[in-house]
């Protein structure tokens, strides 16, 4: 993520009028403001042979959000220029205009719009070699492999429109990538994102196609409880899934296990769980939320006691703490993790693994839920190696671990690995429809007695 | 404005695009979206319109695609010949043209007519009153979504093809509590349909109590040498993991090894497995496909035997065959690729869910999937969590809590003996997918 001080000079050329018309369409007892947003997408799809058709996409659009008491308002449409944001004022009025609050309307006919898009190839000539040559590192021997991936460089750039002042969210580059990986042992998904330059990310995209690539284990996992050491990518998941999402001021603070405990011990003294939307070395960054509040860092989890709840001003009013996500302009808002950040404790692999004894060091997970309700979770194992010992051994087949959050919390060994990466396994997290970046970085952990599920399929 | 806009830019296409070997397509969508959420926070109202071009430039087999929204649609072209030469070589790439006896339809775009919200307001009422009933007061909607609208879409290839459709959609999206002394759960229950008043919501409540209150109110249960039961439900999702491989020739080689070259069959004698984007009462209900060719109804499984293939232009080319109207776009911003319209197993006339059930001596019925179905047509293996009732002379005796069905796939497709009428089509691979009650006696664990 870029920092600019300055709106960007396309969402914002206008920012006088901007501020004036959505400070004009608010009455009194109401708040709301306008979001622009422009993205810029060029893809490639590919095999297994190499790349095969590229693509380009820009799209543009404003949306204007008003509130009052408990109803809210969205009308979105196509552009970002005044014409667009005048469009959506006067709809927005008109549906807000009288009783009832949402009065059908006669939808206006369209204006001319100014000519606002430029087309914007950025460097893709050297892009797509760049991406040629890391698949053909990535998988020097295709034979017995299909491979089916979509490659994406995504460029968003988006600003909010308060009454008072127009606010630049920040600008967004990453490189997001969606591949299926068949071979006759199985078929593994990859899921991929990164907010690095296009040639380190390329980097890391070779490494992960290349280890999706490898042929599947079949020696059965375990079926039952089983104690597990997980790596700083899977156990960035396992605090995205247990930690973040329950903590999401989202449909009232007692909805979920931890935010029904506020300040309670629920892990041991020295965890320390914090949401950042401030580290721009990862996907979730951003400087102003979608609904213009200045980004946050909350500290969720302060020495194994729940301290903080991530919220938007739906939840929160003018109290909001900078999470107010959307995966576009089109949608609504709704409070949303950024980059869950797990700080590092002292000790190193071999101790964790020494600790652990017999059970498995879970190196990568593709995915994981969580039911907020109930507390249960599922992470979804793509790869993991026998433990005996504390000496790892042989890989075994793709299976899930489930667990209960506080009792799983409960029973975090409070040692934390020493070394806090960024998360691999992390990309994109969907709730409720809605994908939004996200990231994580975590130490090594040790979590006993959780339930391995068998083989999955 | 409109027209003007999409006819100039296929009128700028130059002649090299009209050439022998060459070709174009111009794609336009356009509609209005509603959404009517209700929440602990209270009511929420979001009206989205859309309008965007695409354009596909082929060139001696090589494809490109660029799209753009209304101010972008004439760089259209310019940036899709640049990107066209880096392209590879695919055989069948080629521009769309009319199928024998297709008429060419074309005008103006016209502003799509607003959505109904006072109808959509009245399904989410009816909704959380259809809740609180089934669930008998331990059952509560958290968020309810209801979300309609129309999608208009147009087309011209330099193949000559024209045409123009329009396609409506409704969905509504729950996430439900369970609360009872035992304990809690929540879960996200999602219906689709072509229009508001056919959304199921009587069979969206039943599922949404069985979802969340089996898990609280159960008792785990392990499937050992048991009839099964697979609800149509959940059977439709495990249907929607088999539709890909069905998409053109990719998986060709997978489906002849696991047939053993066609001398085996694919699933048992009593399954069809069809595709149709006029099925009735399918939730997708439309004239064409993404690349304007009329959809038909494709049978690519008869009783058992693999029979076809749901096929794009390309692969259609590539494959010598007709295509079948399967190309599908998830947005006008994304190129057209394969994909399903309703997918579904074709039910038996007369034989209802209950008669199933009655010949069921000890079994178990899965009624709800508690995870993301797990289904690898590669490795041959499945797994379902699901939640459901343990069953014993035609009668439901205990709750189960969950209970991990797994194995060999082309186990369970070929143990089906016994299907439904009930065939229920539910959003999945893209489009709809659906099956009836699927009956596997003496299924065991693997």
């Amino acid at each position: 993520m870029k920092a600019i001080a300055e709106p960007h000079h396309e969402l914002g050329e206008d920012a006088a009028e901007a501020v004036r018309l959505v400070a004009g369409m608010l009455r009194r007892g109401e708040s709301g403001e306008a979001l622009r947003e422009r993205r810029t997408v060029e893809s490639w799809t590919a095999n297994e042979a190499g790349l095969l058709s590229p693509s380009t996409f820009e799209e543009a659009g404003t949306a204007v959000r008003v509130r009052r008491e408990r109803e809210s308002l969205l009308v979105a449409r196509p552009g970002v220029g005044p014409g667009a944001l005048r469009e959506a004022v006067r709809d927005a009025a008109r549906r807000a205009g009288g009783a009832p609050f949402f009065k059908a309307h006669r939808a206006a006919a369209p204006d001319a719009r100014r000519n606002e898009g430029t087309a914007r190839l950025l460097g893709e000539e050297r892009h797509s070699a760049l991406l040629a040559a890391t698949l053909a590192a990535a998988v020097p021997d295709p034979r017995g492999l299909s491979i089916s991936l979509t490659v994406s460089w995504i460029t968003q750039v988006r600003a909010v429109i308060s009454p008072k002042e127009l606010l630049a969210c920040g600008s967004s580059v990453r490189l997001e990538a969606v591949a299926t990986v068949v071979r006759e042992s199985g078929t593994r998904t990859l899921s991929f994102l990164s907010a690095l330059p296009y040639e380190k990310a390329l980097e890391k995209l070779g490494s992960a196609l290349a280890e999706a690539a490898r042929p599947v284990s079949t020696i059965p996992p375990p079926d039952g409880e089983v104690d597990v050491v997980l790596s700083p990518s899977a156990a960035a998941v396992f605090w995205h899934e247990a930690v973040g999402h329950p903590l999401e001021a989202d449909g009232g603070e007692l909805v979920s296990v931890l935010a029904r405990v506020p300040e309670a011990v629920v892990a041991p003294p020295g965890v320390d769980v914090i949401d950042d939307p401030g580290r721009r070395d990862l996907p979730g960054a951003y400087l102003v939320d979608d609904e213009g509040t200045p980004a946050r860092r909350v500290p969720l989890i302060v020495d194994g006691c729940v301290r903080g709840l991530l919220t938007d001003r739906r939840s929160s009013g003018a109290n909001a703490n900078g999470h107010g996500r959307t995966p576009d302009y089109r949608r609504p808002v709704r409070a949303r993790m950024s980059n869950l950040v797990v700080l590092a404790g002292r000790a190193p692999m071999e101790d964790l693994l020494a600790n652990l004894g017999t059970g498995l060091l879970v190196h990568e997970v593709s995915a994981g839920s969580a039911d907020p309700e109930s507390g249960r979770f599922v992470l979804l194992v793509e790869r993991a190696q026998q433990v005996r010992r504390g000496k790892p051994g042989a890989f075994v087949a793709p299976f899930a671990l489930a667990g209960e959050i506080l009792g799983a919390l409960s029973r975090l060994d409070p040692d934390l690995g020493d070394l806090a990466e960024p998360a691999q396994g992390l990309a994109v997290c969907t709730k409720g429809g809605d994908p939004v970046p996200v990231g994580g970085s975590s130490p090594a952990i040790l979590l006993r007695s959780l339930a391995a599920r068998g083989r999955r399929a | 404005m409109s027209e003007d806009l999409f006819g100039a830019t296929f009128d700028a296409l130059n002649s090299e695009e009209r050439g022998p070997g060459h070709g174009a397509e111009l794609y336009e969508r356009w509609g209005t979206l509603l959404s009517l959420t209700e929440d602990d926070e209270g009511l929420h109202l979001a009206e989205s319109s859309e309008r965007g071009f695409a354009l596909r430039l082929f060139r001696g087999g090589r494809a490109s695609f660029a799209a753009a929204g209304e101010d972008g649609a004439p760089e259209l072209a310019a940036r899709a010949r640049l990107l066209v030469p880096r392209a590879r070589t695919r055989r069948g790439a080629r521009a769309p043209a009319p199928v024998a006896g297709e008429r060419s339809e074309d005008g103006p775009s016209s502003r799509p007519p607003s959505p109904d919200e006072l109808e959509a307001r009245e399904m989410l009422t009816s909704f959380r009153r259809t809740l609180a009933a089934t669930g008998a007061g331990h059952v509560i909607a958290r968020e309810i979504t209801v979300s309609t609208g129309t999608r208009h879409e147009r087309l011209a290839t330099t193949a000559g093809r024209r045409a123009r459709w329009a396609v409506s959609a409704a969905t509504l999206v729950a996430t439900v509590v369970g609360r009872t002394p035992k304990g809690r759960h929540s879960a996200r229950v999602v219906a689709t349909a072509s229009r508001l008043s056919e959304l199921p919501l009587a069979r969206l409540a039943r599922l949404a109590v069985d979802r969340v209150l089996l898990p609280i109110t159960g008792l785990p249960a392990e499937p050992t040498r048991t009839d099964l039961l697979l609800d149509s439900h959940v059977a439709a999702h495990v249907v929607g993991r088999l539709a890909p491989l069905f998409f053109g020739d990719t998986h060709a080689g997978l489906l002849e090894a696991r047939t053993r070259q066609g001398r085996d069959g694919f699933a048992s004698s009593v399954v069809t497995l069809v595709d149709d984007g006029k099925a009735p009462l399918g939730p997708v209900q439309t004239p064409r496909d993404a690349e304007g060719t009329p959809v038909s109804r494709t049978v690519v499984v008869e009783k058992g035997r693999l029979a076809g293939r749901l096929l794009d232009v390309a692969e259609a080319g590539r494959t010598g065959h007709a295509p079948t109207g399967n190309a599908v776009r998830l947005s006008w911003s994304e190129p057209p690729q394969t994909g399903v319209t309703n997918f579904y197993v074709d039910p038996a006339a007369g034989v209802s869910p209950l008669d199933l059930l009655a010949g069921v001596t000890r079994g178990y019925y899965a009624a709800v999937l508690l995870e993301r179905p797990d289904v690898d047509a590669a490795a041959d293996r499945f797994r379902l969590v699901t939640a459901g009732y343990a069953l014993e002379k035609g009668r439901a005796t205990e709750r189960v809590s969950e209970a991990v069905l797994t194995g060999r796939l082309s186990d369970l497709l070929r143990g089906i003996t016994a299907l439904g009428d009930d065939l229920k089509l539910v959003a999945g691979a893209g489009g709809a997918v659906g099956s009836p009650t699927l009956f596997i006696p003496r299924w065991k664990n693997g």
